[in-house]
């Protein structure tokens, strides 16, 4: 376009751009008013400019069809009517703008006229003659064409008026009508000054530079755009600027990129005292500074930092020795000591600073205070926004000389980071600065400073404002919370200590005391591990080094991995980099523990000698006989260990370890012998368990030759080998093998290459509590006895194998005491313990049953609902010390009376059922018949095809209940199977009856209800109780 | 030129400020002396401790007006009306609020900048 134009120029010699546009444009309106007019109003539309034109057009159409040669007549035309407008306008006091617009006009118009002569002082000559003439002309004008154009032109000043915010910028837009902006290269770092320079010459030389505007943008080095209707304006305005390079070529801004050009984002710099600020440049590049003083108006900032300086070099300097140029290091950040400046002879000069009436020591040039180095700087050299400091650094800033209120004064920018939206209703304040300082209180509301908060304090303002700037978020010792921002983003721990706005938690993950700002963490219940991730390693996972020794990630810091490295004698935590890490170790390897049992991943072992002697867990690692073992009471190196497997020995079983069961007691009760049918010792251990009594002292001893009658019947697991996976019924063990019947083959595999812990047991009727149960009782068990949890594993398994089943299918068709004489067991063997409740402790009157204290079945694995019964019998002894304080453990007497009568009336089992939906805590009932029904308890009576209806128990024996109908008994007495009843849960209020658990048998009052839990007012003693609802029945007394 | 050119800044650093109402940039000795030529009303030459509340050092950008009527950047920046001169094309503060009742004064319109 502009190409082409200049041709035109050419051509035609006489006619500015503008000019020859409109003309072109309006050959194009004869065009159309041939063909049915309405051009103009076409145009109109386009923009003001055109608008003018346009109008001017219509007005004079007989113009139109002359040549350009008319174009005179036309010029006169419109400066008849400006004047006039100017005339009106000037009435508004706009006087000025209208005569300038006026000239301008004129100006465009005389170069119509004078054929593009473009000598100024000609031109100047001929605007001041037209001028002249106008004004004549005006003077003469009609009236009602000055209202006309007067409205006209209102209208279009209105769009050129700057203020008029109502006008969209929209309607600004440039058009084609309007300047054109050029891009021109300029020397870099001159732009401002390309600018300046070129508005001094403008006014210098007058109105022969064209341009119309020069714009220097900040953030566009080495060009300035010039605003100008044609190239060849540009040229001649910047014709012998120092710095603008003449020959080079300008570039045509595209009318739509115009508006980017001035488009820019005015971002606010607030800079005040006491800011954080970051250096950018130089020797204090990104450290942290603090704003001492702002100047505004040389856009310097004052800051204060802790000095960089090498006082040796400084010495040698100001002592003109010679100063190896090199920079090979950065001085590390030190509070200037002046005393010791001036040992070194440096040249301390003590001023005070005229304006602030502080003392300086002044040492080469830069000032000291308190050991900080003061600096002025150019606004330009720091970093003002995103500042946020880290917690050491400000520690490092707040130098013991500096008082608390200084301190805060950081704090306050600290909180000028904070992001829209810190305070939330709800949220626990401190007040930290002013007269209300440490007052507590809770979010009521927050407005844009102020957040409203309601305190504990009486006698104050409820809500009360409070500034948030003197606020802080609180927390409590004991609250979990998460990190949210700073160095440890992302990470959750326990706050163990407040101090003011500092926390200590206790990271999740890393075990260790992290301190915080209380700002940047939120509460949360959420554990995550913050980064656990570098590259492709892990925490927690086993790395091998660049030197070859190898180590667990204990912790990800920036960039960095701490890693426990594989050195058994003394833990040793090397600090490593991404590449420093050769490649993750992934391989399964066995180790044999002391006792040659052997050690596998997930396998507990306890370490029995060496600085870790008598810590446990399950082994994370094994690497070249190290083990890495997790405890988690282990605070540090996040909870790993590091031991030699030959200073550990297996504690809990798993599956791969297959003896673990006994390992640990076995070889220490090495004499121990084990009874042989063994049905007690659960499960899943037949091998376990196998290798435990069997051999006497050591699995691998040859005891496991002796057959081991326990697996005979089992089904197993195919764990190598070509038959890996299959599974079946074990139906002979020879020395080392086991023969198993594969679906419907019988194989040979290796003893070791097997399974147990398969949960089918098809020759059985597998238990069909078993697995609803089975859920429940981890939980209860873990409190009672603390070893049970690393055997978990182990503990929780038999129930899945056949030897639980039998037994408890004995349990209900009692003849036997099942299990063997317990008493070597004894010695809290926990492996007896996490396998001994097998059993439906339901049984019937069996003399073996010697103490059926379901009752310590239920104290000591309260989980552990049908099987316990078995438990004491078990081992009774183990469980002496988990004392069920209402069944007296004696053996051959019903301990309860009640309990007693009817023990064997429950065969149905009905109520046993502790997969049947009740909750965690049934199993206390769940598991005993007796432990429902007692006489004189209100329950709800439904035989087949009958109605419900209500009764209470009058008696309970052999089985059934004496039932009297009627809430209060009052009505017939019939016979009812414990199956047909139901107790009718207690209300507030009721008076109750304990029906299980420790206070069986007592009678008390609801006196509240909690969820589940009833709050009970036990009569005898008139302790208040907290009971779970379903061992409470409603009391009816006799 | 109808209209007087307003001062041309004599140094192009940081001791440049510009207007907050009318974005004109001088350096602050040439406010100290004249004021600024679109806003008379605010008499910095008389009061210069003024000059800090109705002027400012951050501005972005400097744009050369030699002709704000007919100039289609001085319309888009809305700085059309005002006396040749040099302008910024953006501020980010705005006129303190007790700057804002003088213009209200005079009866001039005051547009403070769209913060981005």
């Amino acid at each position: 376009m502009p190409r082409s134009r200049d041709e035109d120029d050419e051509i035609d010699g006489d006619y500015e751009g503008l000019e020859l546009e409109e003309e072109e444009e309006e050959d194009e309106d004869e065009e159309e008013r041939g063909r049915g007019g309405g051009g103009s109003r076409r145009k109109r539309g386009r923009s003001n400019f055109i608008d003018d034109y346009a109008d001017e057009d219509s007005q004079e159409e007989d113009d139109d069809d002359e040549d350009y040669g008319s174009r005179g007549g036309k010029g006169a035309a419109s400066k008849r009517k400006k004047p006039s407008a100017s005339i009106f306008l000037d009435r508004e006091a706009h006087q000025v703008d209208d005569e300038e617009e006026e000239d301008e006009e004129e100006g465009e118009d005389d170069f119509i006229v004078d054929a593009g002569t473009d000598l100024p002082d000609e031109r100047g000559d001929r605007r001041y003659e037209r001028r002249f003439l106008s004004r004549d002309e005006n003077d003469e004008d009609v009236e009602d064409l000055e209202r006309r154009i007067q409205e006209r032109f209102s209208r279009h000043h209105e769009e050129y008026d700057e203020e008029a915010t109502d006008v969209e910028q929209q309607a600004l837009l440039p058009s084609v009508r309007d300047p054109k902006l050029w891009m021109v290269k300029c020397a870099i770092g001159r732009e401002r000054e390309v600018a300046v320079c070129l508005m001094q010459k403008f006014i210098d030389r007058g109105a022969d530079l064209q341009i119309r505007s020069v714009v220097a943008l900040d953030h566009l080095k080495n060009y300035i755009y010039v605003e100008a209707d044609k190239e060849a304006h540009v040229k001649e305005a910047i014709k012998g600027m120092r710095n603008i390079y003449a020959n080079q070529k300008i570039l045509l801004v595209p009318i739509r990129e115009m508006t980017d050009v001035l488009s820019v984002e005015s971002k606010a710099i607030d800079l005040s005292r006491d800011t954080w600020v970051r250096m950018k440049i130089g020797t204090y590049k990104g450290d942290l500074a603090k704003v001492v003083d702002v100047d505004n108006v040389r856009q310097r900032v004052t800051v204060k930092l802790i000095p960089r300086i090498d006082l040796q070099a400084l010495a040698s300097k100001l002592d003109g020795r010679e100063v190896s140029k090199k920079k090979a290091f950065v001085p590390p950040p030190r509070f200037m000591n002046i005393d010791e400046a001036r040992e070194l002879h440096i040249r301390v000069e003590r001023r005070r600073d005229p304006m602030t009436g502080d003392y300086f020591e002044n040492i080469g040039g830069m000032l000291f205070k308190d050991g900080f180095m003061y600096k002025t700087v150019s606004l330009k050299s720091i970093t003002v926004q995103n500042v946020t400091p880290t917690f050491d650094e400000l520690e490092k800033f707040n130098k013991p000389s500096e008082n608390g209120e200084g301190d805060f004064g950081g704090l306050s920018t600290l909180f000028a980071n904070r992001k829209k939206g810190h305070f939330m209703k709800g949220d626990a304040v401190i007040v930290i600065k002013g007269d209300l300082k440490n007052l507590k209180g809770w979010v009521e509301k927050v407005d844009e400073e102020n957040v409203l908060i309601r305190s504990e304090m009486k006698g104050l303002p409820d809500p009360l404002a409070v500034n948030e700037r003197e606020l802080c978020k609180y927390f409590e010792p004991g609250n979990h919370v998460k990190v949210v921002s700073g160095t440890h983003e992302g990470a959750t721990g326990m706050v163990v200590k407040v101090d003011q706005h500092v926390l200590i938690i206790l990271s999740d993950t890393t075990k260790e005391h992290v301190r915080v700002f209380a700002d940047h963490v939120v509460e949360s219940s959420e554990v995550t591990t913050g980064v656990t991730k570098i590259g492709d390693y892990e925490l927690h996972d086993l790395v091998l080094l660049d030197n070859l020794s190898f180590g667990v990630i204990i912790r990800l810091e920036n960039e960095a991995f701490q890693v426990l490295k594989g050195v058994p004698d003394r833990p040793e935590v090397a600090l490593v980099k991404l590449r420093e890490i050769k490649c993750k170790i992934e391989k399964k390897i066995n180790v044999q523990d002391r006792y040659k049992n052997v050690i596998a991943v997930k396998d507990d072992v306890r370490v029995i000698e060496g600085p870790s002697k008598g810590k446990q867990g399950p082994v994370k690692h094994i690497y070249k006989g190290v083990l890495f073992i997790y405890d988690r009471h282990h605070l540090e190196h996040a909870g790993f260990i590091c031991a030699k497997c030959t200073s550990c020995i297996v504690v809990g079983g798993s599956r791969s370890g297959a003896n673990r069961n006994g390992g640990d007691s076995f070889s220490r009760y090495g004499n121990f012998k084990a009874p042989a049918p063994v049905p007690s010792s659960p499960g899943r251990f037949q091998r376990g368990r196998g290798g435990g009594y069997n051999n006497s002292g050591g699995r691998h001893g040859g005891g496991r030759g002796r057959g081991d009658d326990s697996l005979l019947g089992t089904t197993v697991k195919i764990r190598l080998g070509p038959f890996k996976g299959y599974r079946g019924p074990v139906v002979e063990v020879k020395g080392n093998s086991v023969r198993v019947e594969l679906e419907m083959k019988i194989v040979t595999v290796d003893r070791d290459a097997i399974s147990d812990n398969v949960a089918t047991t098809p020759f059985r009727d597998t238990s069909r509590y078993s697995m609803g149960s089975e859920t429940p009782m981890h939980p209860s068990r873990t409190p009672l006895h603390p070893y049970m949890t690393p055997m978990r594993d182990s503990g929780a398994t038999p129930i899945h194998d056949g030897m639980r089943t039998p037994m408890r299918d004995r349990a209900w068709n009692p003849y036997t005491p099942m299990s063997p004489p317990r008493d070597n067991w004894e010695d809290g063997n926990p492996g007896s313990w996490g396998t001994s409740p097998q059993y439906q402790p339901g049984s019937p009157p069996s003399r073996a049953y010697e103490a059926p204290t379901p009752g310590s079945g239920w104290a000591s694995t309260p989980g552990g609902s049908y099987s316990d019964a078995g438990t004491p019998r078990d081992h009774g002894s183990a469980y002496a010390n988990a004392p069920s304080p209402y069944l007296p453990s004696t053996p051959g007497q019903p301990m309860t009376p009640s309990s007693a009568s009817y023990l064997p009336g429950t065969p149905g089992g009905q109520p046993m059922t502790p997969g049947t939906g009740l909750d965690v805590m049934s199993p206390v009932i769940g598991g005993d018949a007796e432990a429902w029904f007692m006489p004189d308890i209100l329950v709800d009576v439904h035989k087949a095809g009958e109605d419900s209806d209500v009764g209470v128990i009058r008696d309970v024996s052999d089985g059934t209940c004496k039932v009297s109908l009627g809430s209060s008994g009052e009505g017939d007495t019939i016979m009812a199977l414990p199956s047909e009843l139901e107790i009718i849960p207690p209300r507030k209020s009721d008076r109750v009856k304990i029906v299980g658990g420790q206070y069986r048998g007592s009678t008390g009052k609801l006196i509240g209800i909690d969820g589940s839990d009833g709050i009970v007012k036990i009569d005898d003693n008139l302790d208040v109780k907290i009971l779970d609802l379903a061992l409470l029945a409603k009391f009816v007394q006799p | 030129m109808g209209e007087a050119p307003a001062q041309i800044p004599t140094s192009f650093g940081h001791e440049l400020r510009a207007c907050l109402r009318c974005r004109l940039v001088k350096t602050y000795d040439q406010f100290r002396d004249s004021g600024c030529e679109n806003c008379p009303f605010f008499k910095m030459e008389d009061d210069h401790e003024r000059i800090v509340d109705v002027t400012t050092p951050n501005f972005n950008g400097i744009i050369s007006m030699m002709d704000p009527r007919r100039s289609w950047a001085a319309r888009w920046l809305r700085i059309g009306k005002f006396a040749p001169g040099c302008y910024t094309l953006a501020v980010s503060e705005a006129l303190p609020e007790e700057m804002q009742s003088i213009c209200q004064q005079v009866r001039v319109q005051y547009v403070p900048p769209k913060r981005i």
